[in-house]
């Protein structure tokens, strides 16, 4: 998770279990909690949600700001349906990078080894 | 409240509505843009939708709801690729080849898909109207094998690459930019709308690079990716 890599960079640490809650909560980054309702609402498609969306995020993070999350968050929205389609493999690298993080954030849920064994079963 | 679009971004959507009209490597412009048709309309699936609501898409048969003249197998790719991605599986995968999906197709729709998604995603997000899907405009599949493939254990060969570690501990050419490998156009095609929003190196965001991977990080889990 870049995020991470992201925080140690700037010599800041966050709260990376949130990235994976249910809820939203702070994770220590700025303007995390309305980047995180930004990130349900491109999620969902709501088009309501996303006028609202749309209307707050310029007093936020501004017009450049609220478009180009809008695009990543579009651009995010893509490319999960390529590595889920796929069936891709972490990196050897990421993997070790990572391993303690998916491990306690539960990303590890989202692991192939880990949706056969919840999906493929209950056929 | 008008959103202004930048015009990388206004330039690489262009390019991708258009290539959607066109053949390309294994499928027909027939049947690309008719699957961005279904993919847009998919999430109204009332299959979908139930399946969506049980413990295991497995659980639920039935017929897609549909706009197009799509085959079965394509119909159910397009839909759970859309609708389901995070539940996909290996067993899932490998009964869509077993009804006589070529991998080469298979990767193709995905990237169609794909690409649709992110196009969509976006105009719906800044409150702009949908893309046109373009008219197709004929023409025959390329039908070009590309040999320079690898089993790295994902459900298909994925793009030979000399992996290097940079500097932040994460490869120079990461899985993801060589998943779709075996279709090179297809790879193209996404990753030339991917691009415009998004790119490891870039650092000319209008939000800080801690947001913009928030952002990515919040979005992957709700797709449920591990990747």
């Amino acid at each position: 998770m870049l995020l991470r890599a992201s925080g140690d960079r700037n010599n800041e640490s966050y709260n990376l279990d949130a990235v994976t809650a249910e809820e939203i909560a702070d994770l220590g980054v700025i303007n995390g909690s309305f980047l995180m309702e930004l990130a349900a609402a491109v999620y969902s498609q709501d088009l309501d949600t996303l006028a609202e969306i749309r209307k707050r995020g310029v007093d936020i993070l501004g017009q450049r700001g609220i478009a180009d999350a809008m695009g990543i968050a579009s651009g995010f929205n893509g490319i999960t349906k390529v590595a889920n389609g796929t069936g891709l493999p972490l990196d050897e690298s990421t993997k070790i990078v990572t391993g303690e993080l998916r491990t306690d954030t539960g990303i590890d849920e989202y692991s192939e080894a880990f949706k056969a064994r919840k999906y493929d079963q209950l056929s | 409240m008008s959103m202004t679009v930048s015009s990388e971004v206004l330039e690489s959507h262009a390019l991708a509505v258009s290539l959607f009209g066109l053949a390309g490597t294994w499928l027909t412009a027939e049947k690309r843009t008719a699957i961005w048709v279904e993919a847009r309309n998919a999430v109204d699936c009332t299959l979908c939708l139930a399946r969506k609501q049980a413990l295991s898409p497995y659980a639920l048969d039935g017929e897609h709801s549909t706009c197009t003249d799509l085959p079965a197998n394509i119909l159910e790719v397009v839909h759970r690729i859309k609708n389901d991605s995070g539940r996909l599986t290996k067993r899932w995968f490998d009964e869509q080849i077993a009804t006589g999906l070529s991998r080469e197709e298979y990767v193709e729709i995905l990237s169609v898909v794909a690409t649709s998604i992110i196009l969509d995603s976006y105009s719906k997000s800044m409150g702009l109207s949908d893309y046109i899907i373009p008219t197709p405009q004929g023409g025959d599949p390329s039908r070009v094998i590309n040999p320079d493939v690898v089993d790295e254990g994902a459900w298909l060969p994925i793009t030979k690459a000399e992996q290097q570690t940079e500097e932040h501990g994460l490869p120079n050419i990461p899985n993801i930019a060589r998943a779709m490998g075996l279709v090179p156009s297809g790879m193209m095609h996404f990753f030339g709308t991917m691009r415009a929003h998004y790119s490891l190196a870039g650092d000319d965001f209008g939000i800080s690079r801690s947001q913009v991977e928030l952002i990515a990080a919040r979005v992957s889990s709700h797709n449920e990716c591990f990747y």
